[in-house]
C-alpha cells in the first residue's frame, strides 16, 4: 500500500529525535497559550514564526502544527474552569463544560475535554492519512454560495440553540450582528462605524468580546455575588479524591458522541473558512437533538461538553487538508502556516505532497504522536489547573483580570481592544444578571460578517438572482443537510418525546 | 571561513574579495561619518509571516552577514489597523537615525481609507527595492487559454472577477488593465488571496487577480491558467506568460517594497542607507529572496523612489476616486 509506505517514511522523518523534540516543545507552548485567554493558536504561530526563520521546514513546520493544535487542548481547559472560551471554537464547550465544573465535575469534565479532544484529533488524522484527495474534493466544490448557506446553517441551529428563552437570545444575537458591521465594508471599501479610527477599520475583533463578556462578566457576576468575600471558592466545589477520574457511565454515555463529534468537526473543517466554531456548534446541537434528555443540556451533561470539544480538534486536523492538498489556508492559524510555507521557501499547492513527500508526511506522521503527547500532558497538568479553584476568588479574579487583559493586548497590541474587552465585560456582567445570552453575541460576531460578505459576493457573481443556490450541487446539498439538522432532527425527537410520554400516561 | 584547508573554490574566493572591496567601501565610508552608533528599531507594519515581515528578515540577515550594520538590529511587528499603528509609531519617531521600516500597498491605501495622522509623504524615502505583482489567472476549465482570447470574450460578455480588497492593488490594477483593453467587468473582493483561489475553484470565478507565489503551485500542477503578468518582467515559474506592458496595457501599479526613514531623517543616515541598499541589491542572498518570493526587481533611490510612490498614489485615488470607493 502506497499510503503505509508514505506514512512509514513519515514516522521515521517525525521520530527523529530533534523532530520529537520541537513536537514537544510546540504542544507544551500550544496547551499554555490555549490555557490564556486570547492567546490562542494564532498568537501562538505568530510568536514563534520569526524562530524558524532559517530552520529546518519539517522541523518548523511539525513545531507550529503542534502549537496549532495543542492550543485547541488547552483552550478548553478556561473555557470549564473560568467559563472564558479562548478561542470561538471553544465557546460551545462552555455551555456544559462551565455547568459541569460548577456541579463539582471539573475534573471528570477535564479529563474527559482531553480524551474528546485527543479522539477528534486522532480520527482527524486518520482521515487525512487514508482520504486526503478525495476532502480536497470537497474543498474544491466551496464558493461564495456555499459559505453564506453555511453561516446561514450555523445562524439556524444557533437560533435552535437558544432555545428555551428565545426573545432574549434572539435581542443577543443581534447585538452580536450589530457589533460584526464596524469596519470597512469589503464590497464597497467604505468605512462603517469606525468614526475615523485607524484601529477599527479592521473591525471589531471576536477576541476582546469574548474575553470580555464570558470571563469580564463571569468575574464581575462573582463580585455581585459576594463571592470574594467567603475564604474558599464555593463558587466550584472540587474533591479530589473521590471526583477527579470519570466514572466509567461517562464513557459509555458519551462513546457515540466522539464518533459523531469527531466525524463532524473534520468534514466541516475541511471546507476553509467554515472552521472550529461552526463544527462545535453543529455538534451540540446534533447531540442535543439525539439526545434523549435534550433537557439536561446547557445544566451539565457530558455528551454537551464532549461532542464540541471532539468537534473543534476534528476540525483543526480537518483543516490541514486543504492548506495540505491545495495550499488553501481555511483560518487564520492555517493562514500563518501558509506563509509560513512560503518563507522556508516551500511552494503551496496541489503538488506540495508530491514533490515534498517527507514535509508532508512528516508533519502528518508528527500529528499522531502530537495527539498523544498531549492526552499525556492534559492528564498530568490537570490536577495542576484543578488547584485553581482552591484558589480564594479574593486572590485569583485580580489575577484572571490582568491575564484577560494580557491576553486581548497581545493579539494586535491594541489600546483600543482592551477598552472593547472593558465594555464587553459590563454588557456581560447585565446579560448575566438578565438571562442574556453571550454565547448568541460571539458567534453572531464571527457568523454574520462571514455570512454579509458571502452574500454580496454570491449576488455580485449571480448579477442579482437568488437561483445560484439551486444550480451548484454543493449549494444544494447544504441547504438538505440544514434541514434536516434544523426541522427534521428536532421534529423526530418531539414525536419520540409525545409518544413515550402517550406511553406512560397510559 | 576555513582558510587551513586548501580547498578554497575560485568562485568562493570571488565572493569574498567582491565583499571585502565593496564592504570596505561601505564601511568606509560609514565610519568616517559615525554611523550607525546605535542599535536599529525595524518596524514591521504586519504580523510575522507577512510580505514586510519577511523582506525585514531577509534585509536584516544581509545587513548582519556583510557586517554593514555593525550595532544590533531588532525586528518588531507592530501590526493593526492596516499598517496605521506600525507607521503610527514609526511617523512619531520623526528625527531618529535608528529607526527604518518597510512599505507595501497600505502604506498608501490606508490613509485614504482613515484618518492616520502620517502620509506616505512625511516619511523619508530611502530605496524601492523590489514589486511585489499580480497575475491574471484562470481556472483550466475555462475556454481562454492566451491573453487575447480572453479580452476578445470580456469585450462581449463582461467577466466576473476576484481580487482581494476593493482599496487595494489587486482591483486598481485590473480596472486599469481593463480600461487599456477596453473591456467591463463586475469585481468581487475577498478577505484573503487563498479565499479568491477557492472561490475560483469552485467554478463561482471567470478570473482573479493573485499573487504568482500563490497561484504557481496551481498553475504546475494543471489547475489554473496564468494569462498575464503586471510586473515589468515575468517570473521564472511563469515563464511564457506575458506582461501587460508588452500588450501596451500596462496598468502601472504595482506594491511597492522599499525602505523608509522616519520624517525629517538626518541626511547622512539617509546617504549611509542608499549606500548600503546599493550594495544589498547585489548580494546572492538578496537575488535570492527576489527569485524565491517571485518578486520583480526594480531598483530606485532618493527622490526617484519619491517620485515613484507619488505616481503609484495619484494612480491609486483616481481610480478609487472614479469608482467611488474613496471621497
Amino acid at each position: 500500500m502506497d499510503i503505509f509506505s508514505d506514512l512509514l517514511m513519515g514516522m521515521s522523518v517525525a521520530l527523529s529525535p530533534v523532530n520529537i523534540l520541537y513536537l514537544v516543545v510546540g504542544a507544551l507552548v500550544g496547551m499554555t497559550v490555549g490555557v490564556i485567554p486570547g492567546f490562542g493558536p494564532a498568537a501562538g504561530i505568530a510568536l514563534l514564526l520569526p524562530v524558524t526563520f532559517g530552520m529546518d521546514p519539517i522541523s518548523a513546520v511539525v513545531m507550529l502544527s503542534a502549537i496549532y493544535y495543542g492550543a485547541m487542548y488547552g483552550g478548553t481547559i478556561t473555557a470549564i474552569l473560568l467559563n472564558t472560551p479562548g478561542d470561538s471554537g471553544t465557546v460551545a464547550s462552555t455551555f456544559d463544560g462551565y455547568p459541569l465544573a460548577q456541579k463539582g465535575r471539573a475534573g471528570p469534565a477535564l479529563v474527559m475535554q482531553a480524551v474528546a479532544s485527543f479522539t477528534g484529533g486522532t480520527v482527524g488524522v486518520i482521515l487525512i492519512t487514508l482520504l486526503a484527495p478525495l476532502f480536497s474534493q470537497v474543498t474544491r466544490s466551496f464558493g461564495p454560495p456555499e459559505y453564506f448557506l453555511l453561516a446561514m446553517m450555523g445562524i439556524l441551529t444557533l437560533v435552535v440553540m437558544i432555545g428555551g428563552n428565545w426573545r432574549l437570545g434572539l435581542i443577543s444575537a443581534l447585538i452580536g450582528f450589530a457589533l460584526g458591521t464596524v469596519g470597512v465594508d469589503l464590497e464597497t471599501g467604505r468605512s462603517r462605524y469606525t468614526f475615523g479610527s485607524a484601529e477599527l477599520i479592521g473591525g471589531i475583533n471576536f477576541i476582546p468580546v469574548a474575553i470580555g463578556l464570558f470571563g469580564l462578566g463571569e468575574l464581575f457576576y462573582a463580585f455581585y455575588r459576594g463571592i470574594h468575600k467567603v475564604d474558599s471558592s464555593d463558587m466550584i466545589t472540587y474533591d479530589r479524591k473521590n471526583n477527579f477520574w470519570p466514572k466509567a457511565q461517562d464513557f459509555i454515555e458519551t462513546r457515540f458522541t466522539l464518533v459523531r463529534g469527531s466525524l463532524l468537526g473534520f468534514v466541516i473543517g475541511v471546507i476553509p473558512g467554515a472552521g472550529a466554531a461552526i463544527a462545535s456548534l453543529v455538534a451540540y446541537s446534533v447531540e442535543k437533538s439525539l439526545s434523549r434528555n435534550p433537557e439536561r443540556f446547557g445544566k451539565g451533561e457530558m455528551a454537551g461538553l464532549v461532542a464540541p470539544e471532539a468537534a473543534n480538534n476534528g476540525a483543526s486536523s480537518g483543516a490541514m487538508i486543504p492548506l495540505l492538498t491545495l495550499g488553501l489556508p481555511g483560518s487564520a492559524s492555517t493562514a500563518i502556516l501558509l506563509a509560513a510555507f512560503l518563507m522556508w521557501g516551500l511552494r503551496p499547492g496541489p503538488l506540495l505532497m508530491t514533490q515534498n513527500p517527507e514535509f508532508a508526511w512528516g508533519l502528518i506522521a508528527s500529528m499522531y504522536f502530537g495527539n498523544m503527547a498531549l492526552l499525556t500532558i492534559s492528564i498530568f497538568a490537570i490536577p495542576v489547573f484543578v488547584m485553581i479553584l482552591k484558589i480564594p476568588y479574593r486572590v485569583l479574579a485580580p489575577v484572571v483580570l490582568v491575564i484577560c487583559t494580557l491576553g486581548t493586548f497581545s493579539v494586535n497590541s491594541s489600546h483600543i481592544e482592551i477598552y472593547i474587552m472593558l465594555a464587553a465585560g459590563v454588557v456581560g456582567f447585565m446579560m448575566r444578571l438578565y438571562g442574556f445570552s453571550p454565547a448568541a453575541v460571539v458567534l453572531a460576531l464571527v457568523l454574520g460578517p462571514l455570512a454579509e460578505e458571502s452574500l454580496r459576493q454570491t449576488l455580485t457573481i449571480s448579477r442579482g438572482s437568488f437561483g445560484i443556490f439551486l444550480d451548484r450541487q454543493a449549494s444544494v446539498w447544504i441547504i438538505v443537510i440544514t434541514i434536516v439538522l434544523v426541522v427534521v432532527l428536532p421534529m423526530i425527537q418531539l414525536i419520540g418525546r409525545r409518544a413515550r410520554e402517550g406511553k406512560s400516561t397510559t | 571561513m576555513s582558510f587551513h584547508k586548501t580547498g578554497l573554490t575560485g568562485r568562493g574566493m570571488a565572493t569574498l574579495a567582491a565583499t571585502a572591496i565593496l564592504g570596505f567601501a561601505v564601511t568606509g565610508t560609514a565610519q568616517a561619518q559615525d554611523y550607525p552608533a546605535q542599535p536599529l528599531d525595524m518596524t514591521v507594519a504586519f504580523a510575522p509571516g507577512g510580505g514586510n515581515d519577511i523582506m525585514s528578515r531577509v534585509l536584516a540577515d544581509i545587513l548582519q552577514k556583510y557586517d554593514l550594520y555593525t550595532q544590533p538590529i531588532s525586528i518588531n511587528n507592530r501590526s493593526g489597523g492596516s499598517g496605521a499603528v506600525g507607521w503610527g509609531y514609526f511617523y512619531n519617531q520623526a528625527g531618529s537615525a535608528y529607526d527604518v521600516s518597510s512599505t507595501s500597498g497600505s502604506i498608501i491605501t490606508t490613509p485614504l481609507q482613515a484618518d492616520t495622522p502620517w502620509h506616505i509623504t512625511d516619511f523619508t524615502p530611502v530605496a524601492l527595492l523590489a514589486t511585489d505583482d499580480l497575475v491574471l489567472a484562470v481556472s483550466s476549465d475555462s475556454p481562454y487559454t492566451t491573453i487575447e482570447e480572453f479580452i476578445e470574450g470580456a469585450r462581449e460578455n463582461p467577466p466576473v472577477i476576484g481580487g482581494t480588497g476593493t482599496v487595494n492593488v489587486d482591483f486598481i490594477a485590473i480596472a486599469l488593465f481593463a480600461e487599456k483593453a477596453g473591456f467591463e467587468f463586475d469585481y468581487v473582493p475577498f478577505n484573503s488571496r487563498p479565499d479568491s483561489q477557492t472561490a475560483l475553484l469552485s467554478g463561482a470565478l471567470d478570473a482573479l487577480m493573485n499573487s504568482p507565489g500563490q497561484v504557481v503551485g496551481m498553475v504546475e500542477a494543471g489547475e489554473m491558467r496564468a494569462l498575464a503578468y503586471t510586473g515589468g518582467s515575468t517570473p521564472a515559474e511563469l515563464e511564457g506568460v506575458p506582461t501587460m506592458a508588452s500588450l501596451g496595457m500596462d496598468p502601472g501599479v504595482s506594491m511597492p517594497r522599499g525602505l523608509i526613514l522616519p520624517p525629517d531623517a538626518p541626511q547622512e543616515a539617509v546617504d549611509w542607507w542608499i549606500e548600503t541598499m546599493r550594495f544589498v541589491v547585489d548580494t546572492p542572498e538578496w537575488q535570492q529572496y527576489i527569485a524565491s518570493n517571485m518578486l520583480t526587481e526594480i531598483t530606485l533611490f532618493g527622490d526617484d523612489f519619491n517620485e515613484y510612490i507619488l505616481n503609484t498614489e495619484a494612480a491609486f485615488a483616481n481610480t478609487l476616486r472614479a469608482g467611488g470607493y474613496i471621497d
